[in-house]
């Protein structure tokens, strides 16, 4: 039996070493293969517009190949981790933003090399998306954020401030009781990821610059959930919580991103909407989105991966490239090609808009932490106060940071 | 697997006249019949298991070389909660899921069983009906579910409200949250009714005639008779529900993700359950090793809980 395996392996391994044979030819010589890892292709078209591309960098560096490896968006991570836990990650890749700080500290990406880009030819929101301790591990492919969704018919014009958010959000409500004023994000993970933006316009922070010292037990975000709190007043859950609340016109103002304008217009073609900056109190201000592509330490090609990415984020080829991956351009002189009377207020909020905090833990205290207090005081379990001063000093235990 | 093909194997050594040549190309065809199966076994799940069990001791984010920690795992799960601050409520939350979603996922089974059984027409009709919901996708489900549960539009409240019962915000309500999501693991027993008609059949007719013979009416025919015959297919739903129960995960995650609402286990963690959990941890927060010492003390939970009904279960048809 035990020879019966032994001729069983052999002719595997033969078979494994022939096919290794044939797939050879292109380590040897001048010829290079780069693997990049990036998300399955929104439209047909945009993956037209990566194909092309990829064309057009294999003709300015012969004897190059892109092989680019599509994965569906909610696998990727988890992919993507399997893939580094196995040593079998490639050369280069999207990376989701707040995962950047994590694979920088531990090593699993490259620092970007000194004298690889012009830092002043991007946006500084996008660029400081790939900053962990203050080091930059690699560059922005696109950009987006999120900005204020009216209804035309129930908001003429769109608030600029929280006051005029709030007396909108209350005419609105008292003038139709089965409307509400604005569909207030919830205390989960996508509503801490809003909040944020939220806290910068009454010009505070979630945590410091240097990520040591917690601040979003400060009065800025303490005023920032209070704002929230205020706005469910004029705007009941039983109402916001039914399925699609703003398409259906039963939420005069929502917040959500580009992503959806396009997705609004196709199935509801009645909606009369706009798209305005983020309402604040001091400050314009919002929070950033996007894809980040980084160089993985494994790489053989590293020096060619970055040529790569840096072609992705050049003047001419980002317009498209960020328009197919759903966002805006992260280089200030490309061309933006998305056109429509909202896309002028996401890039006005684009100008505005900060990183989320670069801690390696940050999902984590996003979803743990941050999410159910906001929940706890969009309860009324808690004031807004409370629930921050409890989350804040469940932060700081978790981080192990004094401050 | 093994033990036929042994047995074969005894059977020619019994008998001398055979060539020996024989035993040799029983052996091998033995070996190369469980092949397959063993070598599934091996690497698809007493290898990960192991592994699993070895990352459960280790300090692990997936990308990282492993560091051993010993068994602060499971006293960090057990009782550090700044570190793992939902650990307990997932763990209440998805015991309250067993506890509502098993008897009510049995009952609706047994009703429905008994009803296709004692119709004469349009049995395998259906059947076929009340078995789809176990074969939809559960994303399907999922948005099927959250729109019979809209808390403007959904069905449920309309019908809610023509007896006069006023709408609820069902899955945005902490205390509604695990009893709608039960509620849907019930409109899913479709395998469970599957093998309870299965034991109906299995009833002797004899049986039931000779208790019609002694007078029993059709309530005491199905207290007396049905259910005591049924307590073997009862038992072992029961066993097999619970340990489905307690690893509830694919549900939560599709009434609670999707369309820009995150996997974070409802309002306030009320569908927080044990698995979402470890996968939120495995995955989302990169504490693998915490994950696999949390797959472990469900494990050794559904261990005991089985062993607890083994002994205190009655088994046997009566």
């Amino acid at each position: 039996m035990s020879r019966v395996v032994v001729r069983g392996a052999a002719v595997a391994v033969l078979v494994a070493g022939l096919a290794a044979c044939g797939g050879g030819g292109q380590g040897s010589g001048n010829e290079k293969t780069l693997t990049f890892w990036m998300y399955q292709d929104r439209t047909p078209q945009a993956g037209q517009v990566i194909e092309k591309v990829r064309k057009d960098f294999e003709k300015a560096n012969p004897g190059v190949t892109v092989k680019l490896v599509k994965i569906p968006k909610d696998d990727y991570n988890t992919k993507l981790g399997g893939a580094v836990a196995s040593k079998s990650a490639p050369d280069a890749g999207i990376l989701d933003q707040p995962l950047v700080s994590k694979y920088a500290l531990d090593g699993t990406i490259k620092e970007v090399p000194a004298g690889l880009i012009d830092e002043s030819a991007f946006y500084k929101g996008a660029l400081d998306t790939n900053r962990a301790g203050g080091k930059l591990y690699g560059l922005p492919a696109d950009q987006t954020c999120v900005a204020l969704f009216y209804n035309k018919k129930l908001v003429p014009t769109p608030p600029k401030t929280w006051e005029e958010m709030k007396a909108t959000a209350a005419r609105v409500h008292q003038a139709d009781a089965n409307v509400a004023g604005m569909n207030v994000p919830k205390g989960d993970g996508y509503g801490a990821w809003m909040f944020p933006g939220v806290v910068h316009g009454a010009g505070g922070q979630m945590v410091d610059d240097a990520g040591k010292k917690v601040l979003f037990d400060q009065p800025p975000a303490v005023e920032a959930l209070q704002l929230w709190v205020d706005l469910l007043k004029s705007s009941p859950r039983k109402i916001t919580d039914s399925d699609k609340p703003f398409e259906n016109g039963l939420a005069a103002m929502t917040i959500s991103g580009p992503w959806d304008v396009p997705t609004i217009h196709e199935q509801f073609p009645d909606l009369d909407f706009g798209v305005a900056p983020l309402p604040y109190k001091t400050e314009a201000a919002g929070n950033i989105g996007g894809e980040d592509s980084v160089v993985f330490s494994t790489s053989k090609n590293a020096d060619l991966a970055w040529k790569w990415l840096v072609f992705l984020t050049d003047a001419q080829n980002n317009g498209v490239i960020a328009d197919a991956f759903g966002g805006f351009p992260v280089n200030l002189k490309a061309q933006v090609v998305a056109s429509g009377p909202e896309q002028a207020a996401f890039l006005e909020q684009l100008k505005v808009a900060h990183a989320r905090p670069a801690v390696p833990q940050w999902i984590q205290v996003n979803d743990e932490i941050i999410a159910p207090a906001l929940e706890s005081a969009l309860t009324g379990k808690a004031t807004a106060q409370q629930a921050l001063t409890d989350a804040a000093g469940k932060t700081r235990s978790l981080l192990g940071w004094t401050g | 697997m093994t033990a036929p093909v042994l047995e074969g194997r005894k059977e020619v050594a019994a008998r001398p006249r055979r060539r020996p040549r024989r035993r040799t190309n029983d052996r091998l065809v033995g070996w190369l019949l469980v092949t397959p199966a063993v070598a599934y076994f091996a690497v698809f799940l007493l290898y990960p298991a192991l592994s699993a069990l070895y990352y459960s001791f280790t300090d692990w984010n997936l990308r990282s070389a492993a560091s051993w920690v010993g068994l602060a795992n499971y006293s960090d799960l057990l009782f550090n909660d700044v570190k793992y601050p939902h650990f307990w409520k997932s763990v209440q939350v998805t015991l309250q899921y067993t506890l509502i979603a098993v008897p009510l996922t049995m009952v609706a089974a047994l009703v429905q069983a008994l009803l296709v059984n004692s119709i004469r027409r349009g049995a395998n009709l259906f059947r076929l009906l009340l078995f789809l919901p176990v074969v939809t996708a559960e994303a399907a489900v999922g948005a099927i579910w959250r729109w019979l549960y809209d808390p403007q539009y959904g069905l449920i409240n309309s019908v809610l409200g023509l007896v006069g019962i006023p709408g609820q915000n069902w899955l945005n309500t902490p205390e509604l949250v695990i009893p709608a999501l039960a509620f849907i693991s019930a409109w899913q027993c479709g395998i469970s009714m599957i093998i309870y008609l299965a034991g109906l059949k299995g009833i002797p007719g004899t049986i039931r005639e000779a208790a019609i013979i002694d007078g029993a009416g059709p309530w005491q025919r199905f207290w007396r008779v049905i259910v005591p015959m049924l307590r073997p297919t009862t038992f072992y739903l029961l066993v097999t529900g619970v340990i489905a129960a307690l690893q509830v995960f694919g549900l939560v995650y599709v009434i609670f993700s999707g369309s820009g609402r995150s996997v974070t286990g409802g309002p306030e963690q009320s569908g927080l359950s044990y698995v979402l959990h470890l996968y939120l941890f495995a995955f989302r927060y990169d504490a693998m090793g915490a994950a696999c010492a949390m797959s472990f003390i469900l494990l050794i939970f559904i261990m005991i809980i089985t062993a607890l009904q083994f002994r205190f279960v009655k088994q046997e048809a009566s």
